[in-house]
């Protein structure tokens, strides 16, 4: 059973591809909790509607290739201008004028857009571990060779589009695993996993394939046209995205950095309470 | 002594009446505060402007009429329009283009015209139990209100606010009297009484009078219309208990204004002076909110991830904490080596601490002086302590705003307070803010009074005990762990006053005790005789070692014993006299004598107290104690009206057999030289003092993490 269920939802339809929305809640400002990676839907939110439902109203959809949404097999579908078309989409069919936004890993991209481009829709954006391509990625990720074929791949060299195809499951095994650092998440992995495997393979890497257009420059020249109040937090054990990211996107955007010392990459997740207080702190600046 | 002087002070001139302002702090946004004058004036804010100034620009004001303003008596000088001119005239001269206005009772109509006609020199409004006319007055005061003018005969109560009355003989006092024991409903508010009577005092009846005449604020359609024309944010802040203005008042305005309304449930018209801390705290999120104050950089570390601290706090009053709790912190750390501890201290504790290689953390160079307050009411051989703990208090509550953001910030697991008073008294009365566990450390229970402080003195006493002894009951969670340095024999066999119960009992059913701790393990027979020839003392003279702290109170008492200094070398040949003066007095002021060496510094005084045959000394408990351990024959001398040197310690000391108590006031050199002459280098039989109190305490603490 989930601790709370939506006031409304609804579905809007963008080139033929069925978006799932969710609305919560009355209050004001609306936060809008965006989609990360279609490896997850929208119930990764899960530890942060209840709460913020009861002191704003809460908009969250799950991402073209998770949950309810659909799957277009074409990657030039999951490029970060169609997630943030899809977003606009959303806010519209909710009725939601602006909103702050809250982000995840690289629903930074959306969310940067979705500032840069419609800044009258945005009242303030809120990244956790945001992808930030800005400074090189972890050491542990040079091994990654995404295209090539690789015998009997390990660790991250299973961040791979053949290996995905074959052995899904075991890539998401070792990913969630990296999600989580912290000591303890065995709920959080199970969680994690199996919303995970209710995608396959084929979708994950259009999706990955779509984001590759989203480099350092276009990150760069997006965070630069940003006018809103930025929050951006980061774990120091973040092994998907380094903390180095969220320092980065903080520094370029001049937004607040909160890190969290001893997080992974799903703070929303493994530490919802300290999650949930900051972005409550943050919405309720913005209010004003 | 105030806990904050000002920055900048200054005076603005208009229409031949000069107004007094004082400036405190740099920071953005600037606030001024706006009292209820005349009857009250700038240092009525004196418990919130320490902890306000380390973050904003405060600009505090005395109205026309009281403190360092001028006087008028015309009621035409105190017409809202002169008042409000006043102020902007305030802020012009500070420098001060737009300010977040805090204003009190009838100060609110001025600040609401401020905010409506000068809307781009105010940033937002607080107001504290606005005098506003926009609800019925309070039913007992219409009364007095109608008759104010009339002549009435022996008037008592509400019926004292009365132009002929305030002018007879004593009735502007009587009035203030019973006016501010309306105002302040809250038990245990004898100081806030005191303040806002001596403040009402500094005026008189014709500026009263004038003013009350000259007031004209707006009431009904008028008023609302007044609080419509505000744009900016408001926060009303009002006291259920409120006996002046009616909470309709106040929740009138924040409606009209749209404003927040925060009833201060139990509190009455005074929460600034009664309840600093929570006002403290409205006022900052209230202005955080108006800034849209960014949410800053910061760490939160994961709960499991943290390493274990403790953050200890040391008294500065009296030289005896710190060495005490660095034994203390040293057997707390051998017991958990893991253990961070940071302390937040003051000088003279800082100098221990660095010394120790201790880590004091940077906000203690927040604090503000207790033991600079307690030298300032001293005086020849005299120190009131318990009145000059109750002057303290505005000291107490900004060290307590320091205290809460450093406890806050710094995710401690304990905190360890040495007699420290301000983080005892205002986490019982704001229980929410307590973090982490708490210990509380002291080495006397119960404030006795002076018998010469009559009738009034013991109220006060029992009033303060009283106050205790209802914050440990009515939240025990508050002390995790109270630690009594000492033995349950060392507590005086009084009680708390009135119909309170003895202290013997009432400490032992919720302290645990320690037993002494010295800080210190005294020279065994072995190491004495080497000890004293190290220090450059023979065997074949005695020496007196004279020594009163590092504070400048002593000086009475060493001309006193240098003046006995002539006969007691008479009678005692070998006489060696060795005063110590200390840093604040110079020892220039007194005669040269052979025999006699004034020294202004000693390092390691203890060691000398420790081989000496003779030491006079003042009635504190360390170095009182430092002699007992030791076994040392000394005179010692309680300071004046210093109700723990005269009744505490003693009684202690008595305890242990050790030391001659001598009463200053009825002691002349004669005397002196007499007991010098009777003790020195005599043996004393005292009972042994412990050397494992340190590591007692440190276990009654380690037990709780």
């Amino acid at each position: 059973m989930r601790a709370r269920y939506p006031d409304s939802d609804g579905v809007v339809v963008r080139d033929g591809v069925e978006i799932r929305y969710e609305r919560y809640g009355q209050g004001q400002p609306a936060i809008f909790l965006l989609p990360t990676w279609s490896l997850v839907h929208s119930r990764h939110w899960k530890m942060q509607v209840p709460y913020l439902a009861r002191h704003f109203t809460v908009l969250c959809f799950d991402g073209r290739g998770s949950g309810g949404s659909g799957r277009p097999g074409d990657a030039s579908a999951y490029n970060d201008a169609a997630f943030a078309a899809d977003a606009l989409a959303v806010m519209d069919a909710a009725g939601i004028g602006s909103a702050v936004l809250v982000s995840v890993s690289c629903g930074s991209f959306w969310a940067l857009r979705l500032c840069a481009e419609h800044p009258e829709r945005v009242l303030g954006s809120v990244f956790i571990a945001p992808t930030a391509p800005l400074v090189p990625p972890l050491a542990e990720r040079r091994a990654q060779r995404f295209g090539e074929v690789i015998d009997d791949p390990v660790g991250w060299q299973t961040y791979n589009a053949h290996y995905w195809k074959t052995h899904y499951p075991e890539f998401v095994e070792f990913f969630v695993a990296r999600i989580f650092t912290e000591p303890h998440s065995t709920k959080q992995i199970e969680d994690a996993t199996s919303w995970a495997l209710e995608i396959d393979g084929e979708t994950l890497v259009a999706a990955h394939c779509g984001l590759e257009c989203c480099d350092a420059a276009a990150t760069r020249r997006l965070a630069a046209r940003l006018a809103c109040p930025v929050l951006v937090m980061h774990g120091t054990q973040d092994a998907v995205r380094g903390y180095a990211e969220g320092e980065a996107l903080a520094d370029c955007t001049g937004g607040a950095l909160v890190t969290l010392a001893g997080a992974g990459h799903f703070p929303h997740a493994r530490d919802p309470v300290k999650v949930n207080l900051l972005i409550k702190q943050f919405a309720d600046r913005a209010r004003r | 002594m105030r806990a904050r002087t000002p920055d900048r002070e200054g005076v603005v001139q208009r229409g031949g009446v000069r107004v007094a302002y004082e400036v405190f702090g740099h920071g953005q946004p600037a606030l001024l505060l706006i009292p209820a004058s005349p009857i009250t004036h700038a240092r009525s804010w004196k418990g919130i402007v320490p902890s306000l100034a380390r973050r904003f620009t405060v600009v505090t004001t005395d109205g026309r009429g009281t403190g360092r303003s001028d006087r008028p008596r015309a009621p035409e000088c105190y017409a809202p329009a002169e008042v409000t001119a006043d102020l902007l005239a305030v802020l012009d001269a500070a420098g001060i283009d737009v300010a977040v206005l805090v204003a009190h009772c009838h100060a609110v109509p001025w600040a609401l015209c401020l905010a409506a006609d000068h809307p781009e020199r105010v940033a937002g409004l607080l107001a504290i139990d606005p005098a506003v006319g926009v609800a019925p007055p309070a039913p007992h005061t219409v009364e007095s209100e109608r008759r104010w003018a009339e002549r009435v005969d022996a008037p008592s109560g509400w019926a004292m606010r009365n132009r002929h009355f305030w002018r007879q003989d004593g009735g502007y006092r009587e009035w203030i009297e019973f006016f501010f024991g309306q105002q302040l409903p809250e038990p245990h508010s004898t100081k806030q009484y005191e303040d806002a009577v001596g403040w009402a005092l500094d005026t008189d009846a014709e500026a009263m009078i004038a003013e009350r005449e000259g007031r004209a604020a707006p009431a009904g359609s008028e008023a609302e219309a007044l609080c419509r024309r505000v744009r900016c944010p408001v926060r009303v802040l009002h006291g259920s208990d409120d006996r002046c203005q009616p909470v309709a008042r106040g929740r009138r305005v924040a409606e009209l204004t749209g404003g927040d309304l925060v009833v201060l449930e139990g509190a009455g018209h005074l929460p600034h002076g009664r309840d600093p801390v929570k006002v403290t705290r409205l006022i900052t999120g209230f202005v955080d909110g108006i800034t849209g104050a960014s949410m800053h950089t910061t760490t939160w570390t994961r709960g499991p991830c943290r390493p274990r601290r403790a953050l200890y706090l040391s008294s500065p009053i009296g030289l005896g904490h710190a060495r005490r709790d660095v034994a203390v912190a040293k057997e707390l750390k051998r017991l958990r080596p893991e253990l961070d501890i940071d302390w937040l201290a003051q000088h003279p504790v800082t100098a221990v601490l660095d010394a120790e290689g201790e880590h004091v953390h940077p906000a203690s160079q927040w604090l503000a002086s207790e033991s600079a307050h307690v030298a300032s009411e001293a005086a020849g051989h005299d120190l009131h302590c318990f009145q000059a703990l109750r002057r303290m208090d505005e000291i107490l509550v900004a060290n307590f705003m320091v205290f809460q953001e450093v406890v806050e910030e710094g995710l401690y697991d304990l905190v360890i307070g040495d007699e420290a008073w301000d983080v005892d008294y205002y986490w019982h009365e704001n229980p929410e803010l307590k973090r982490g566990q708490n210990v509380w450390l002291t080495d006397f229970v119960g404030y006795l009074p002076m018998p010469d402080g009559g009738d009034r003195e013991a109220f006060l006493t029992t009033d303060y005990n009283a106050e205790m002894i209802e914050h440990i009951d009515r939240y025990p969670w508050i002390r995790d762990r109270a630690i009594f340095v000492g033995n349950d024999e060392d507590i005086v066999p009084d009680t708390f006053g009135g119909n309170l119960p003895a202290i013997r009992d009432w400490t032992t059913r919720h302290f645990a005790y320690s037993g002494y701790i010295t800080g210190f393990t005294p020279p065994g027979p072995d190491e004495l005789p080497p000890l004293r020839s190290q220090l450059g003392y023979h065997d074949d003279e005695l020496v007196c070692v004279v020594a009163v702290g590092g504070s400048g109170v002593g000086r009475a008492l060493l001309e006193k014993v240098v003046a006995a200094y002539p006969l007691a070398k008479k009678a005692v040949p070998e006489l060696r006299m060795i005063v110590v003066t200390g840093p604040r007095i110079d020892p220039a002021v007194f005669p040269e004598r052979a025999g006699l060496e004034l020294r202004g510094y000693v390092h390691r005084l203890y060691q000398h107290l420790c081989v000496c045959d003779l030491a006079i000394v003042q009635g504190g408990l360390t170095t009182t104690m430092e002699l007992t351990a030791a076994k040392r024959p000394f005179l010692y001398f309680p300071l004046g009206h210093h109700f723990e040197q005269n009744f505490h310690v003693r009684h202690r000391l008595d305890r242990y057999g050790a030391g001659h108590c001598m009463d200053y006031a009825t002691t002349d050199p004669d005397l002196i030289a007499a007991r010098i002459t009777e003790m020195a280098g005599k043996p004393v039989s005292y009972r042994d003092v412990e050397t494992d109190g340190a590591a007692r305490a440190a276990q009654l603490i380690s037990e709780l993490i």
